[in-house]
């Protein structure tokens, strides 16, 4: 009962864990090197992985994505090991009004940023996206950029082929779970006192009532047992 | 295009949720704090006596600004999403 019991916290941890990965917002080191835009039939699978038409737009079954291509600094572990270059493509989509709360409405501009910022190998512009989502290949899904800027490079034009050393601090993230941590400690706050003032209270008037009930029944059983004696033969 | 209806909608029934709890736990802590006033220095032997100081207090309590203040969980998640939107979307 034990083991099962800890398995299905395992579980329900990883599950949120998961949710909270593909939810809150990282920041990758990338150098943009173009932008397209594509259409895409969206299926069961992976239609939960892209988010609605553009605000004001009616939502149709195939829609344009548009993409950022871009080759980006590898990282683990929420990027506090940083390893070589990869590719990486980001869609842009609007996040509209509910999910995720990004509510972001200005894909069109995020295009227009990034078109700007597109540089070649030989003379490279690195930038920061910010991005909640996941990249995968077999369901054919991106992860959403939803901000991104020019990261300042003094160095001389021959040492920028590899990415400056630029870290962001993850503000949004750290007040995040602070927050969480807050809410999690007022509900047992609440909880306890929910328990002193009602529950127990209560269990012990059902307690008392139940006491009331078994005395009640031993002085009836007594009654009837003095009514069965009196048929007996008197010693 | 009426996803912001169904955010209003649904941050009116989540902060409904969070008021209720908050102010009956806020409640409940005001008359813990009535009745353990009152047994640590009882004004008076008679057993109605407690009751009424108790009463008189959530009364007091019905009507104070503390109460009131808790109002303002529906304003949190408004001025959140503004402050979201306009960094989001302001370049």
């Amino acid at each position: 009962m034990r083991r099962i019991r800890l398995i299905l916290r395992v579980f329900v941890l990883l599950i949120a864990g998961l949710f909270l990965h593909y939810v809150l917002p990282q920041h990758d080191v990338a150098r943009i090197t173009g932008t397209e835009i594509m259409r895409q039939d969206f299926s069961t699978w992976n239609h939960w992985f892209y988010a609605q038409a553009d605000s004001g737009n009616v939502q149709g079954t195939t829609r344009d994505v548009r993409l950022i291509n871009t080759v980006r600094q590898r990282t683990w572990l929420f990027g506090l090991i940083r390893g070589g270059d990869q590719t990486m493509v980001y869609r842009n989509e609007d996040t509209g009004w509910i999910w995720p709360p990004y509510f972001k409405f200005d894909s069109s501009d995020l295009q227009a940023e990034a078109q700007d910022l597109t540089s070649t190998a030989a003379e490279p512009q690195w930038v920061v996206i910010r991005h909640y989502g996941w990249r995968n290949r077999f369901l054919t899904i991106y992860p959403n950029a939803t901000a991104m800027w020019a990261i300042p490079d003094d160095r001389p034009a021959a040492e920028r082929a590899t990415p400056p050393d630029y870290r962001v601090i993850p503000w949004f993230n750290i007040f995040f779970f602070l927050f969480l941590a807050l809410v999690w400690g007022f509900i047992q706050i609440v909880w306890k006192q929910f328990r002193q003032r009602t529950v127990d209270p209560t269990v012990a008037r059902v307690g008392e009532t139940w006491d009331g009930i078994e005395a009640n029944v031993t002085t009836q059983q007594g009654r009837f047992r003095r009514w069965l004696d009196t048929w007996r033969r008197k010693k | 295009m009426f996803g912001w209806v169904w955010l209003i909608l649904i941050v009116f029934v989540g902060m409904t949720v969070v008021y209720t709890v908050v102010s009956l736990y806020s409640r409940s802590v005001r008359k813990e704090k009535l009745e353990r006033l009152w047994d640590e220095a009882p004004q008076s032997a008679d057993p109605g006596a407690r009751d009424a100081f108790i009463a008189r207090g959530l009364a007091e309590y019905r009507g104070s600004l503390r109460r009131r203040l808790i109002l303002l969980v529906y304003a949190v998640p408004v001025v959140f999403i503004l402050v979201l939107v306009w960094l989001t979307n302001a370049n």
